[in-house]
């Protein structure tokens, strides 16, 4: 839909401002000794044709976005001329229809032959105009173009908001919390041994992810540690179903990366995969060190009678987030699955403590 | 009184059979670890009491206890869980009583008496809302994501994306999936309820369409209209049902 066209009021206002136009095209033709009622007649309707006409050039204009470069812009201009020479002998050709029209009505006679001698001028006023258009039609693309910029910012300032929040939500999730109390709960009669080793981890867990919580960037050693601590729990809880292998290169060891990243991780491969098989599984940990990059991987088997997941869900968008946040373009995240494993692969520069 | 102890984690089992030890007019039936084994285990022990997990792998708590009741199975169920309690009020009118992880021996004893309680008023009052309803409640709102349905003996999950379509057959619905047909005692309506209603569209009075199915549709007389899907089955559309593809269409 043309945004002129969109609104009553901006159709008024864009009408309103041929008005100056009409005036001046009866100037110049009273100055080449037109009657008033042979000017007026004529630039009147032929500015409301050029009006409505050269709206087009709206269209023309979304069809052919302007770059930041100058590269293409012949191409552009090529289009624009063509446009312009079109639009205006066809508005040159409407004035001389119209000229013949009015014609019949008692004292404008002589207007056909006037517009006759008046033709390449009309022409070339034609093109000028319709260019104009051209001009005020980039000009409105470029105003939508920043509201919808401005729009967007303000959604994605408010998803990173977000992501902070959950971040912090996420030290204590309180499912993972009440299942662990109930292990314990169930050690302390079979196993008393083991109960106070749950404590001992679930204690040091929670230690560590307060501690955390108050920091923007951890060095991945502290990650690690604390993903460790909740895999511990979650083995107790899960028994034989959870098994866990870690492949830590001690080099990726220091590798600086925002809070709580890995966590959400770990919980989602406990959650979508250990958890939702009978048997349980194998969820690894790999981290290595290429070319200057860290490349963290968490991987686990899914269920196969489950449909695989399409894209992203909002936990792992916002550790990509996150991420990008921090280190833009030279970092990424990767998430799919492959022989029924699901794997989540980060990528992001070496970067330690000065 | 004969128990089933339901429930994926080893110790959640263990603290349950804990309990029930100091009440030795109540057996342990079975002990279960996941829905599956649940629905065979209560077809092979008719269990006057159940303890039920509800988050476990395959099915879960709610899916058990749907299965049950459409067998006609009405055992007494007291959900054990970690749920928070928001979402337990919802289902409070359907359990025996619930147990929120960890929970005190007296807690226990509180709700195994109010089962007996309940076993002696026999026989059991139907619930006021089926197990279904009450899935969708505990779902607080997000639609359904799997059906469960039992075919004979045997237990089918039909996950969303694999349902291409369902037609009403009076108190049934037929579900088509992967070119197989079940059925399953449930009213199209209140499924329609249940399912997401920007992927299924009700587009005829006795038919719900998986819209990713859909390829066109095509107008044969004045008022008659099919809808053509993917692997070229032809369904009716009623007027209605075109209305409603429509706002969608133009919506998105």
């Amino acid at each position: 839909m043309h945004p002129l066209l969109a609104s009553r009021a901006r159709l008024g206002a864009y009408l309103l401002g041929w008005a100056p136009i009409a005036l001046l095209l009866t100037g110049i033709a009273r100055s080449q000794g037109w009657s008033w009622a042979e000017a007026g007649a004529l630039s009147l309707p032929l500015c409301l044709l050029a009006a409505l006409l050269f709206l087009s050039a709206w269209f023309l204009c979304r069809a052919l976005p302007l770059g930041r470069s100058l590269e293409g812009l012949s191409a552009h201009g090529a289009a624009w001329g063509m446009a312009a020479v079109l639009m205006g002998g066809l508005w040159a050709g409407l004035a001389w229809i119209l000229a013949r029209v009015l014609a019949w009505i008692p004292g404008l006679g002589a207007l056909p032959q006037r517009v006759g001698t008046a033709l390449p001028v009309l022409t070339g006023l034609g093109i000028l105009l319709y260019l104009a258009s051209v001009a005020l039609s980039y000009l409105m693309l470029a105003q939508d173009r920043a509201v919808e910029a401005e729009r967007k910012g303000a959604e994605l300032q408010l998803l990173a908001q977000e992501s902070e929040l959950k971040a912090l939500r996420a030290q204590l999730n309180p499912h993972f919390l009440f299942n662990s109390l109930n292990s314990l709960s169930a050690l302390t009669a079979v196993d008393p041994a083991r109960a106070r080793e749950m404590c001992v981890l679930l204690s040091d867990f929670l230690r560590r992810s307060l501690g955390l919580g108050e920091r923007r960037l951890v060095a991945l050693r502290e990650e690690l540690e604390l993903a460790k601590a909740y895999l511990a729990i979650e083995q107790i809880r899960f028994g034989t179903r959870l098994k866990v292998a870690w492949t830590v290169d001690p080099a990726a060891e220091p590798a600086l990366l925002p809070t709580l990243l890995l966590q959400p991780l770990v919980e989602n491969a406990i959650k979508h995969g250990i958890a939702a098989l009978p048997e349980g599984g194998t969820l690894a940990v790999t981290t290595e060190v290429l070319e200057g990059h860290v490349v963290l991987t968490v991987n686990n088997p899914l269920d196969a009678d489950a449909p695989t997941p399409q894209g992203l869900g909002i936990g792992l968008r916002q550790v990509r987030q996150r991420l990008l946040g921090r280190f833009g373009s030279r970092a990424r995240l990767e998430a799919g699955v492959q022989d029924g494993q699901h794997r989540v692969t980060l990528v992001f520069p070496l970067e330690v403590e000065p | 009184m004969k128990a089933l102890i339901i429930d994926d984690e080893d110790l959640a089992r263990a603290i349950v059979r804990e309990h029930l030890a100091a009440h030795p007019d109540v057996e342990v039936a079975a002990e279960c670890a996941n829905g599956f084994e649940a629905i065979k285990a209560a077809a092979q022990h008719q269990p006057d009491l159940i303890f039920l997990d509800i988050q476990m792998p395959k099915l879960d708590g709610f899916e058990v206890l749907e299965l049950l009741e459409a067998e006609g199975k009405r055992p007494a169920v007291v959900f054990v869980t970690a749920y928070d309690q928001h979402a337990l009020r919802a289902f409070e009118a359907h359990a025996v009583d619930y147990l929120l992880k960890p929970f005190s021996k007296e807690r226990f004893d509180a709700a195994l008496a109010k089962a007996r309680a309940l076993q002696s008023a026999q026989p059991l009052a139907p619930p006021s809302t089926a197990a279904a309803e009450l899935a969708s409640f505990a779902r607080l709102g997000k639609p359904l994501e799997r059906i469960v349905v039992k075919d004979g003996p045997k237990v089918t999950v039909v996950h969303l994306d694999r349902l291409d379509w369902v037609q009403a057959q009076d108190d049934y619905v037929l579900l088509r999936t992967e070119g197989k047909n079940l059925l399953k005692q449930q009213t199209l309506a209140s499924l329609e309820t249940q399912l997401d209603a920007n992927r299924f569209i009700r587009i005829h009075r006795s038919y719900i369409l998986n819209l990713d199915r859909l390829v066109r549709v095509e107008q044969d007389s004045k008022e008659h209209r099919d809808a053509i899907l993917r692997d070229g089955t032809r369904l009716p559309v009623s007027r209605a049902g075109y209305q409603r593809l429509r706002e969608l269409w133009e919506g998105a």
